[in-house]
């Protein structure tokens, strides 16, 4: 979800200006937020001297990286930090009512009554042991102790329908609603008590773009008929800039700057915001060129698009009976499915789940193939056949020509070493314990003849090569930032030298500006090394920037294969045409 | 829900089916005889064989087998060694030559004390283990939380034997501040019933709730950090009403099922609390049996075990899909 920040409307700017002279609903002053250290370490300020003013009916963005402090200023505001192990100082005042410092049944009275929440995954936000409705009473009665039990399932009802659930499903439980449906739940249950601020801490985050468009649009509509003043708290610059009237800015927990949202995203005056609204990635950046980042806002343009493997690999003219590195022929995976009632004879097997159907891909030596979906698509499924790691029920592989499907000893070892994976969290996916020399050593142990000094010297090289200094090869992951995890993750890739890297997100769980160094990173590795890539992703933006030809799948199915530039100029398909919409 | 609690019932029944042909099998291809040991030590060789031939065990395995899985739904006769002819009414564990008795009928006799004794300490250990569980995890970190985490150690590494002298010196015979351990019926006399096991369910609940407390901290702790746990401070929801509501909620899927492990376990026969407290419940009765090498009774003891075992089990698996709507909905 990227749309240009010119996208801004404008009349919400102009509205801005009018709301001025209303008294602020919310008013921060000088507010910082501290965490002590459970090891006993040095105290963490998250926060550090924020101030703000949220008018009545306003929508404020709230935007920053990981660890920019945005999330424990909406905590801050409903007094839910653990007095334990944090203080907050300064003054947070609603309706001129101060809050820090507040006892228990003052904040109470607040949460939930006068300031909602709503969170970033409504699944494990919502309680799994409760229907929705009862979520949704009790939200009220909590807050209006006279109201019967009949009152306020009536009016959890009546709220829910307002926001799109069924009357039929009122009483389901979360886990039997769909991403999207579950945020309705969310926000249904937040305003509730129709109150004067709502904080939305990454309220679309964990949805497919075409469902995080409906949701949003859902938040402004409620916002509109309730005058709710809306806090709402992103990374994503493309959220913020259709949803919000004014826009600050954080970084490391203080103010960077704040101005009208369409002012700051088509005029930013620090030069951290403009590498922010330059590092997200739009659908009409050009691609493979590389991208902006904080520590360099303009990196020496390159003007012409990449047009593929044979600019990268010299002497691969693209030819019809050109050579493929992977062909995947009827791809088919399907898992058992769950048994429902009893395991009579005569009942036979439950129906299997169809994760990928009939699929067929392939990928040039060095080119990069874009493998787009929403979640549940089958698109990690198909990555994870490619890789090895999944059986395929029916179909073909084909690796350099050999018939890789069922691989023996020796073809198996092969594509240990010339296919590897580069995993979407930078966090889970390195061993804690084991250096970064050591988890570099692997590899270079079982794919090469390289003795113990050579391998140290060549971890060394690897390191420095996806931008790391070759001091840091003693540290440990959690020494580590994001960014720093992911490049690891990436040398970890290079260091036998394949031919082929699968990547399953691996952008997708970095902020905007790592993502962008992250992605300049590998693009300059594959022009210097002329590795094939398969890129799986959900960013239409991102897989447009850096793929040669991309494939589209939707319920297992591959639904339009083809180039990079013919897919984004002319979509053949309907389900491509609605992906590439709510991208814009 | 209907359906699964079926299929959980058939497996049940399917690892029973399994528990008895294993017992059976200890009992008749192991290595004592069992005719020599329920003739006892003086018969020679001929009587022996006489019993042999009464007792059924000159008959195929599976013919065996099949009469004592008949005997168990429908009863069957059976014969003493003396020769008379018994009958043993359904569900027939067999016949212990020893008692000169239907197993059943033995095991009935002891029963009560048992379950008495197993419900009594099930309690102790649920107040007990949930109680400080629930304190220490409401206070983690501090002193009240460490001095609650190191009672409950001191459970964990006490044994009963000890304990319960320890006890019984001190609350029987130093100062009778309790009446010596005993077993009277609750239908004759529930005041000197419940006197009689006090005793025994404390050192019995408090042994065992060491284990539950700390699971009952370490899940609670781990439930706290849930997202919808911050979600119903958000709504407005005290502290306490907010863990009593959903932490525990969360929580609790592994205590029942822990606790219905235990609940087997206890109903199984407590040996060592039984013979520490001079209480005559099946834990005494299996042991007695396995002494006088009186197999029917070894056999029929364990049975009544894994069926204590395996029916809590499955009760504590239905109760978490009661609990939990996504195992129930799937």
């Amino acid at each position: 979800m990227n749309p240009s920040p010119a996208a801004a409307p404008g009349h919400r700017a102009e509205q801005h200006a009018d709301q001025h002279a209303e008294p602020a609903v919310l008013s921060v002053r000088d507010l910082s937020v501290t965490f002590a250290d459970p090891r006993g370490g040095a105290p963490v300020a998250a926060v550090r001297g924020l101030s703000f003013d949220l008018a009545r009916g306003e929508v404020l963005g709230l935007v920053g990286e990981s660890g920019s402090g945005k999330s424990a200023t909406g905590l801050a505001v409903l007094g839910l930090h653990d007095p334990r192990t944090t203080t907050v100082t300064g003054s947070i005042r609603l309706a001129g009512q101060e809050l820090v410092g507040a006892g228990e049944p003052v904040l109470r009275r607040v949460r939930g009554g006068r300031v909602a929440l709503v969170f970033q995954d409504a699944l494990t936000s919502l309680s799994p042991f409760h229907g929705v409705d009862a979520q949704l009473a009790e939200m009220y009665r909590l807050h209006h102790p006279d109201a019967g039990r009949a009152e306020a399932r009536r009016r959890a009802a009546a709220m829910l329908d307002r926001v799109g659930i069924p009357a039929a499903r009122v009483r389901d439980y979360p886990h039997q609603f769909s991403g999207g449906m579950r945020q309705r739940v969310m926000i249904a249950m937040a305003l509730m008590n129709d109150p004067d601020v709502l904080i939305a801490d990454e309220p679309t985050t964990a949805l497919d773009a075409r469902v995080q468009r409906q949701v949003l649009d859902l938040l402004g509509e409620l916002q509109r008929e309730h005058g709710t003043a809306v806090l709402l708290v992103s990374h994503d610059l493309g959220v913020v800039a259709g949803t919000t009237d004014r826009t600050l800015v954080l970084r490391g927990g203080r103010p960077v700057e704040s101005a009208p949202t369409a002012t700051l995203l088509a005029a930013p005056r620090e030069s951290y915001t403009r590498a922010l609204v330059g590092a997200a990635l739009t659908l009409d950046s050009v691609p493979g060129t590389p991208l902006p980042t904080v520590d360099d806002p303009s990196p020496a343009p390159r003007t012409a698009a990449r047009t593929g493997p044979s600019d990268a690999v010299a002497g691969a003219p693209p030819a019809p009976d050109r050579h493929w590195l992977v062909e995947v022929e009827d791809l088919a995976v399907h898992f058992p499915g769950r048994r429902r009632g009893l395991a009579l004879p005569g009942r036979g097997r439950p129906a299997p789940v169809r994760a990928v159907e009939g699929v067929s891909l392939r990928i040039a030596p060095g080119e990069t193939l874009g493998l787009v979906g929403e979640s549940g698509s089958g698109k990690s499924t198909t990555s994870r056949v490619l890789a090895g790691l999944q059986a395929a029920t029916a179909g073909t592989v084909r690796y350099d020509g050999v018939d890789a499907t069922a691989p023996d000893r020796a073809l198996r070892r092969r594509l240990a070493k010339e296919v590897q994976l580069v995993f979407q969290d930078p966090y889970a996916s390195l061993n804690p314990r084991r250096t970064v020399a050591q988890t570099l050593d692997t590899p270079l142990r079982l794919h090469t003849a390289l003795d113990a000094g050579q391998r140290r010297a060549r971890s060394a090289e690897l390191l420095e090569q996806v931008g790391l200094p070759a001091a840091h090869l003693d540290r440990y992951p959690h020494e580590f930032s994001g960014g720093q995890r992911q490049r690891i993750g990436i040398a970890r890739a290079l260091a036998p030298e394949p031919r082929l890297i699968i990547a399953d997100e691996p952008v997708s769980a970095l902020d905007v500006s790592v993502q962008a160094q992250v992605l300049n990173l590998l693009m300059e590795l594959r022009e210097r090394l002329g590795v094939a890539f398969l890129f799986v992703s959900h960013d239409l933006a991102v897989v447009r920037h850096f793929c040669d030809r991309v494939a589209v799948m939707h319920r297992g199915r591959l639904v339009e294969s083809t180039d990079r530039d013919r897919l984004f100029a002319a979509p053949h398909t309907d389900y491509t045409r609605e992906l590439l919409a709510a991208a814009h | 829900m209907l359906s699964f609690a079926l299929r959980r019932i058939l497996q049940a029944l399917a690892v029973l089916a399994a528990v008895s042909a294993a017992a059976f099998a200890l009992f008749y291809a192991g290595p004592a005889d069992p005719a020599r040991a329920a003739c006892g030590p003086r018969c020679d060789t001929g009587q022996v064989a006489a019993v042999r031939t009464s007792m059924g065990l000159d008959q195929p395995l599976l013919a065996q087998y099949t009469d004592y899985l008949t005997g168990i739904v429908a009863g069957r006769d059976v014969q003493d060694v003396d020769g008379s002819t018994r009958h043993c009414d359904a569900p027939c564990l067999g016949y212990s030559y020893r008692l000169h008795q239907p197993v059943t009928e033995a095991l009935a006799d002891h029963l009560p004390v048992t379950v008495s004794l197993a419900a009594g300490a099930l309690a102790v250990l649920v107040l007990f283990g949930l109680g400080t569980g629930f304190v220490a995890a409401l206070r983690h970190g501090t002193r009240t939380d460490k001095l609650l985490s190191g009672f409950t150690l001191v459970g964990a590494s006490v044994q009963i034997y000890f304990l319960g002298y320890v006890a019984q010196w001190g609350l029987v015979y130093t100062t009778g501040l309790l009446p010596l351990p005993s077993y009277t019926p609750p239908a004759t006399d529930p005041v000197a019933w419940a006197g009689g096991l006090l005793l025994p369910w404390i050192v019995l609940g408090f042994v065992n709730s060491a284990v539950f407390a700390r699971l009952t901290r370490s899940q609670l702790l781990e439930t706290m950090n849930e997202e919808y746990v911050r979600t119903a401070r958000g709504k407005g929801l005290g502290r306490l009403r907010t863990h009593l509501k959903y932490t525990s909620r969360g929580a609790a899927g592994p205590l029942v099922q822990l606790l219905g492990l235990e609940a087997g376990a206890l109903l199984g026969g407590a040996v060592i609390t039984e013979t520490v407290f001079g209480l005559n419940g099946v834990g005494r009765f299996a042991l007695e049996a396995v002494e006088g090498q009186d197999l029917p009774a070894v056999v029929g003891a364990v049975l009544l075990a894994a069926c204590f075992v395996v029916l809590f089990v499955a009760l504590a698996d239905l109760a978490v899909a009661w609990l939990d709507p996504r195992i129930r909905l799937g």
